[in-house]
């Protein structure tokens, strides 16, 4: 009787392990540099959720700002006729919320950690080509500058989140490989379409991780609801 | 034949090419296109098209739609409307397999059959999701305000029912509008993301109507409007209401009241010295300021008289008895020193008029300090001149002088110092009437200690030379009945001495405060026919205040005092400069040099 109490004590414990937000132990890898922070998984996530949302907001504003700029421009096309053509294409997050509910933990917080991965060179490259237009509002350039700052800290965020949700190590240098790299030779556009075209992805992936993570999240808190389309 | 066949078909295929190409037709009439495209929740979506003025279209399958989603790198392939819905308005709905956000979708309205576009589309879904409106809103009285005037609310409402908040795949924000029945604008809420909000300050017994509407974080297209919701409170009016204003005003009366007082209480120093400024007043050491005043001469110097202090001055009587009885024996060294007298005699100088010096004082009329060695026999003490005012000299003078201008005494003793200086220099006694400076002590010599004022007004100097000083001083022998007035034209002599190394400011000062009295021809003769009051005097020829004996300075009105400021090296008083007011003649502050006295001298 007494075994099984013990027993049932300590599957109960284990099965909560996780959704209750105990905080985890703080283990340093081996020539880990990072500091040993002891967080919450909740408030982890509510913190990685909200820095998400802040530059999902900055994204939009950068956005309207450039449209703005550009208005003696005729050339405004809202999606070049539908083509695809964000950089970040090749990384696959399905769209409905069906589809991404059926899709492991660990397959969608590696596609944010790409994403987010993928942005910090352009949006370096789009804080420079900025300068070269004329009548840039300071807003703008703040704006850009202060997304680009805070990009890499954003990561640092996942990974620690992938550390904590998944139990996974260092596998940064993993995913950098399959990453595409931003190619900065102009194509078929012109530099103020792909300008244009490079914030309206971004805002768009802004957006793609912020829904991802909140998924994330319930997923995390209420299992079975959240499951449940 | 066959070429015409052959040209047929050649045109033929051509049109067939041709007919392949978009045509759209343009003209005056509206096209048939899309009006709207909405998702409610970010899962479906729906796009509304018109007929515009082609109403032969309306028919169902008049008009198709086609559309592309473009998926990676694939343009995607064109499919038909999955749902064409009839209502109203020509629907085409997507449900959620058709539906997916972050993909550029592409729609075309055409006609039957396909071959002319009227409208075309393209957007994400996640752009075009206008929210349905918040539900369930209903509203709970928090407080109300003492005065029964206003209170507050707490506002409740539900996300639309279609949105899926709690899953997190939809962030909604909400806004909050309120107004009063009567008014014309809603008040606008802040951007809330909870699903409850307090309302402050709504005024009772009047009906409010609150709306909500939401919109999706980060995005901007607003739903429409919830219905609205009516709060009323009612609370009786009373009278009460009244009362607590005036206690509440009061009571900030008061307490600003008593904040005052305790502000002028507490510090007390630094507000008095700004709103009341000290006035100084006469200060001697150990002497109450009020037996300086007019009437108490005697009680004072009684108290003079009987300090510790002044004891020791009494030792050296009999040294300055002696100095001095030379002197006053002598008429010629009188002279000579006349200007000490001038200085330190304190009868006021009416015309003819001269100081009445107490000739039986043995120079203990001039201020001098227990420190002084037996040795030293003058008067003066140089630690006396160094700023401090409270042993100053007190000639005697009658009520008018003692008033709270230590400068004169402290001038007079300035005068005066020079002239210790050179006495002591001297050393020798019989050589009084030939200094420059003339004793102050030798006419005072005759006076007694009691009788003697404490302060002494220089007010003229006379034509030889000689300081009138101000009445004030009682004089045995004789009583000036006349007062001199100080604010009489003044003319006075200026010789400025060769012999000193400067000429003090004091000096100049001194005299240009003296009234002028055109008695300056009498003195010499008053001098000598008294014995105790002694006047300005004209000074010996020695005396180089005796080098222009007729010439008289017709100074203007100067101020009657001036402040001792420090004592220099040698002994000479420098004087207030700011003390000084010329209204005529603009005095040089600091030192004079012989120069430019004599340039000031006619």
């Amino acid at each position: 009787m007494i075994i099984f109490q013990v027993s049932t004590w300590f599957f109960v414990l284990s099965q909560t392990w996780g959704t209750l937000g105990y905080p985890l132990e703080c283990k340093d890898e081996q020539g880990s540099s990072n500091r040993c922070i002891s967080i919450p998984l909740d408030k982890l996530f509510d913190r990685v959720i909200q820095h998400v949302e802040l530059i999902s907001r900055v994204s939009e504003e950068c956005c309207s700002l450039f449209e703005e700029m550009l208005v003696p421009f005729p050339l405004q096309p809202k999606t070049s006729r539908g083509v695809n053509i964000c950089i970040t294409k090749a990384i696959p997050v399905p769209g409905s919320k069906s589809e991404i509910q059926q899709i492991s933990d660990k397959w969608l917080l590696h596609s944010v950690l790409m994403l987010v991965q993928t942005w910090i060179e352009p949006l370096t490259y789009l804080q420079e080509t900025l300068n070269r237009y004329d009548d840039v509002p300071d807003a703008l350039l703040n704006k850009t500058k202060w997304v680009s700052d805070k990009l890499p800290s954003l990561e640092q965020g996942i990974v620690l989140l992938i550390k904590k949700m998944l139990q996974e190590g260092f596998l940064m240098t993993e995913l950098q490989q399959t990453l595409t790299h931003f190619n900065k030779q102009p194509e078929v556009l012109e530099s103020t379409l792909r300008d244009y075209t490079l914030f309206n992805c971004f805002k768009k992936d802004a957006h793609k991780i912020e829904t991802i993570l909140k998924l994330l999240k319930c997923r995390r808190n209420h299992k079975l609801s959240c499951l449940l389309y | 034949m066959a070429t015409q066949w052959i040209f047929l078909w050649l045109i033929s295929s051509i049109g067939c090419l041709a007919a392949d190409e978009v045509i759209t037709i343009k003209g005056s009439q509206k096209l048939p296109h899309f009006t709207t495209c909405r998702s409610p929740e970010q899962e479906t979506f729906s796009c509304w098209w018109s007929v515009g003025d082609y109403t032969n279209l309306t028919g169902p399958g008049m008009l198709r739609v086609f559309y592309k989603r473009s998926f990676k790198n694939t343009g995607g392939e064109w499919n038909e409307c999955p749902d064409y819905r009839v209502g109203i308005e020509n629907e085409c709905y997507f449900n959620t397999t058709y539906t997916s956000i972050w993909v550029p979708y592409n729609l075309e309205l055409r006609s039957e059959n396909k071959d002319v576009l009227y409208d075309e589309r393209s957007f994400n879904v996640e752009d075009i999701v206008i929210p349905d409106p918040p539900v369930n809103l209903n509203w709970t009285l928090l407080n109300t305000s003492q005065t029964g005037l206003h209170y507050d609310i707490l506002l409740r409402w539900e996300a639309p029912p279609t949105a899926d908040v709690a899953k997190g795949w939809i962030t909604l924000i909400y806004e909050v509008q309120y107004r009063a029945v009567n008014d014309t604008e809603w008040k606008v809420m802040e951007h809330e993301k909870e699903s409850y909000l307090s309302i402050y300050g709504l005024k009772t017994n009047t009906i409010y109507e609150i709306r909500i509407r939401c919109l999706q974080l980060n995005f901007d297209k607003f739903s429409r409007f919830s219905d609205i919701v009516y709060v009323y409170n009612f609370v009786p009016v009373t009278k009460e209401s009244t009362f607590p204003v005036a206690f509440v005003l009061i009571f900030i009366v008061v307490g600003v009241a008593i904040v005052l007082m305790l502000i002028i209480f507490t510090r007390q120093h630094r507000l008095m010295m700004l709103l009341l400024p000290p006035v100084p007043i006469p200060k001697i050491k150990g002497i109450d300021p009020e037996l300086l005043k007019k009437g108490k001469l005697d009680e004072l110097n009684s108290i003079l008289s009987n300090q510790q202090t002044y004891k020791t001055e009494f030792t050296n009587d009999d040294l300055w008895v002696e100095f001095i009885e030379l002197d006053i024996d002598d008429p010629d060294e009188k002279l000579g020193h006349s200007d000490t007298h001038r200085l330190l005699s304190l009868e006021h100088l009416k015309s003819g008029k001269s100081l009445s010096m107490k000739d039986d004082d043995s120079g203990r009329a001039s201020c001098y300090e227990p420190e002084i060695p037996e040795m030293d026999s003058l008067p003066f003490n140089v630690n006396l001149m160094e700023g401090n005012p409270e042993k100053a000299c007190v000639l005697n003078s009658e009520g008018t002088v003692p008033n709270p201008d230590l400068s004169s005494p402290n001038a007079t003793q300035a005068k005066a110092e020079p002239e210790k200086a050179k006495i002591e220099s001297s050393g020798s006694e019989e050589n009084m009437p030939v200094r420059p400076y003339p004793l102050i002590q030798t006419q005072m010599s005759n006076q007694s200690w009691a009788n003697m004022d404490f302060y002494a007004q220089v007010s003229d100097i006379t034509p030889a030379g000689g300081v009138l000083l101000s009445p004030g001083q009682q004089c045995k022998s004789e009583k000036t009945p006349e007062k001199e007035k100080p604010a009489e034209a003044k003319k006075y002599q200026f010789a400025m001495t060769s012999d000193s190394a400067y000429t003090s400011e004091i000096d100049a000062k001194k005299l240009s405060a003296i009234p002028a009295t055109n008695e300056n021809d009498q003195n010499p003769e008053k001098d000598l026919s008294k014995e105790n009051c002694i006047s300005t005097e004209n000074q010996s020829e020695e005396s180089p205040y005796t080098a222009n004996e007729t010439t008289v300075i017709t100074m203007p009105p100067v101020s009657d005092y001036t402040s001792v400021h420090m004592v220099d090296s040698q002994h000479s008083l420098l004087l207030n400069p700011t003390a000084v007011q010329t209204k005529d003649m603009s005095m040089q502050v600091g030192y004079l040099t012989p120069d430019q006295m004599s340039s000031i001298m006619p």
